[in-house]
C-alpha cells in the first residue's frame, strides 16, 4: 500500500477527490483520510508496479486538477 | 547560493528525486508552472515540510532509470523554475500596461459615440499647450520653408 500526502495549501481537496475517483478503477482499494494540513489517499493495486503507477497518476492528475484550477 | 546536490536528494530505491525549493524565492504560481511541465515525464508530488520551503518529488515513470537520470532531471526542473519565475515576474511588472492596452482597446472596439457621449463630450475652443512643439508641421518648426508656410496658412485663413 502506498500513502500519497497531499498538503492542504497546495492542492484542492476536490482535485484530490477527482483523481482518486478517476483513477479508482485501476486499484483495488484507494482509502482516503484527513489530518490537519494534509489530505491522504492509501492506495493499493494488484501488484506493487502498478500500486506505483496508480500512486503516480493520481498525484499528476490531482495536480494538473489543482494547477488548472488556480490559474 | 545553494547547488543542485545540496537542496536534491536521490533515493535510488524509490526511483525519485527530491527538491526543496525556498518559497519567498519562488512563487507557487512558478512552482505550480514547473511542475505542470513535467506530468507527461514523471510522477510529480509537491508537499510543504515547513512555511518557508515546497519539497517536490520527481519520480521515474516507468522501467529503471539511466545512470544519473535522476538528477539530470532535477537539474532541468531547476532550470523550468526559474523560467517560470522569471516569466511570472515580468507578467506582475507589465501588468499595469497590459490592463490599460486591453482597456483601451476594448473601448475602441466599443464602436463609435453615440450622440449622448458627443453632447457630454468638452469642444473648446482654447488651443492646447504644445511647448515642444509636436502639433507644428516641419516647416513651421524649422523655418527652412518659413515664409512659404506663412503664406500657406494665410491662404489657408481666407
Amino acid at each position: 500500500m502506498i500513502e500519497l500526502r497531499f498538503h492542504r495549501d497546495l492542492y484542492r481537496g476536490e482535485s484530490v477527490d477527482a483523481a482518486a475517483k478517476a483513477l479508482a478503477p485501476y486499484a483495488t482499494a484507494i482509502d482516503r483520510a484527513e489530518e490537519p494540513a494534509h489530505w491522504i489517499l492509501r492506495v493499493a493495486a494488484s501488484n506493487p508496479e502498478r500500486e506505483r503507477r496508480v500512486a503516480g497518476e493520481i498525484a499528476n492528475r490531482a495536480l494538473g486538477i489543482t494547477v488548472r484550477g488556480a490559474g | 547560493m545553494s547547488s543542485l546536490s545540496e537542496v536534491a536528494s536521490v533515493d535510488a530505491a524509490q526511483r525519485s528525486v527530491a527538491l526543496t525549493v525556498d518559497a519567498s524565492l519562488y512563487p507557487l504560481g512558478a512552482i505550480y508552472g514547473a511542475a505542470y511541465v513535467f506530468l507527461d515525464r514523471c510522477y510529480v508530488l509537491l508537499d510543504k515540510p515547513d512555511a518557508a520551503h515546497v519539497r517536490v518529488t520527481l519520480s521515474w515513470k516507468k522501467g529503471e532509470p539511466p545512470e544519473g537520470a535522476l538528477v539530470a532531471l532535477a537539474g532541468e526542473f531547476a532550470n523550468e523554475l526559474l523560467s517560470c519565475a522569471w516569466r511570472a515576474k515580468i507578467a506582475e511588472e507589465s501588468r499595469a500596461v497590459i490592463e490599460s492596452t486591453t482597456a483601451r482597446a476594448l473601448s475602441g472596439a466599443m464602436g463609435a459615440p453615440s450622440l449622448d457621449d458627443l453632447e457630454k463630450f468638452e469642444f473648446g475652443d482654447e488651443a492646447f499647450e504644445d511647448p515642444l512643439g509636436i502639433a507644428m508641421s516641419w516647416e513651421e518648426k524649422y523655418g527652412k520653408n518659413k515664409k512659404a508656410a506663412e503664406e500657406k496658412k494665410e491662404e489657408a485663413g481666407k
